[in-house]
């Protein structure tokens, strides 16, 4: 009765987990400036929660490395379905300038499924925004495909 | 008191300083941005020079050789793999490498993240006599100037 209710305010709110798996910190700090006023994207309803269990979106950063693989695919296993990984700059995908180094056990599509790919590095926070609106998109009809 | 009064009614009217921008157009950025990759594959000669200084390896060159002797050359820029650093930009002696100011690089599958392009390098023209032949036209010649230095010696 309710699962209605419930399905359209939680796609007017999705919330935001940030994985960083060994990032540089530059597409971090975009991220959080897509949240301060001059962007604001909680205006969106977007909202960075600290727990992967409340998450709807997961961000993930930083080329895979060796010391955040168990932790990242830990976190992951924690975020309830439906679900949509976002990645965010050329690290994920990729590796970056790390390709090929011993610390890198990449990509983001060895451990999981990757909806929305941001190119950049780092990415624009417009271009952040851009991606964050096309992966609620992806979760609404996520959503309605599991209730079928 | 005063002058905190007079900026919160002045505020009051003024625009928000956030940016719009889902609701309308991305603003433009900086002058001298590094956004994607733009490829003209007419300007380009097929150096390998990009190929060389791209320290994430982010492109990819095919050559096909075709049956006239001309090479089908296709580049291929990953976006996701690209650092920006527009090395490629500056080691192009021919500017056929050039970094856009588009930024909006986003995608859902690897092909919204290719840039490519394909050009056709022509084989050098083939040289009107064989080595045999320009030997032996040499040949001829020094013998007609010997004959002729001879005469003229006689005579």
């Amino acid at each position: 009765m309710f699962e209605k209710l419930i399905d359209n305010s939680m796609a007017k709110s999705p919330w935001i987990f940030h994985i960083n798996a060994g990032s540089c910190n530059g597409c971090d700090i975009e991220l959080v400036s897509v949240l301060t006023p001059r962007y604001d994207a909680e205006r969106l309803g977007f909202r960075l929660t600290g727990t992967p269990r409340q998450a709807d979106i997961v961000v993930v950063s930083g080329p895979i490395t060796l010391q955040t693989r168990d932790r990242l695919v830990r976190t992951l296993a924690q975020v309830p379905e439906p679900r949509v990984v976002v990645s965010l700059g050329s690290c994920p995908r990729s590796g970056n300038v790390f390709k090929g180094s011993y610390a890198i056990d990449g990509p983001l599509e060895k451990y999981t499924h990757v909806d929305v790919s941001v190119g950049g590095c780092t990415p624009k926070p417009e271009a952040i925004i851009a991606a964050l609106a096309k992966a609620t998109e992806i979760l609404k009809e996520k959503r309605k495909e599991m209730h079928k | 008191m005063l002058p905190y009064l007079k900026k919160a009614v002045t505020n009051l009217f003024k625009k928000p300083s956030t940016e719009a921008f889902p609701a309308g157009d991305p603003p433009k950025a900086a002058e001298g941005y590094r956004g994607r990759i733009h490829y003209d594959p007419t300007k380009c000669m097929n150096c390998g020079m990009c190929l060389r200084v791209c320290a994430p390896q982010c492109m990819h060159r095919d050559i096909e050789k075709l049956e006239n002797g001309d090479q089908k050359v296709t580049f291929t820029f990953d976006m996701t793999s690209c650092t920006f650093c527009a090395m490629c930009a500056d080691f192009c002696s021919s500017h056929a490498i050039t970094m856009t100011d588009d930024y909006m690089i986003v995608g859902t599958k690897l092909e919204d993240f290719l840039v490519t392009g394909t050009m056709i390098k022509k084989a050098p023209p083939k040289p009107k006599f064989t080595p045999e032949q320009i030997a032996e036209m040499k040949a001829k010649a020094e013998a007609a100037k010997k004959a002729k230095a001879e005469a003229a010696q006689n005579g």
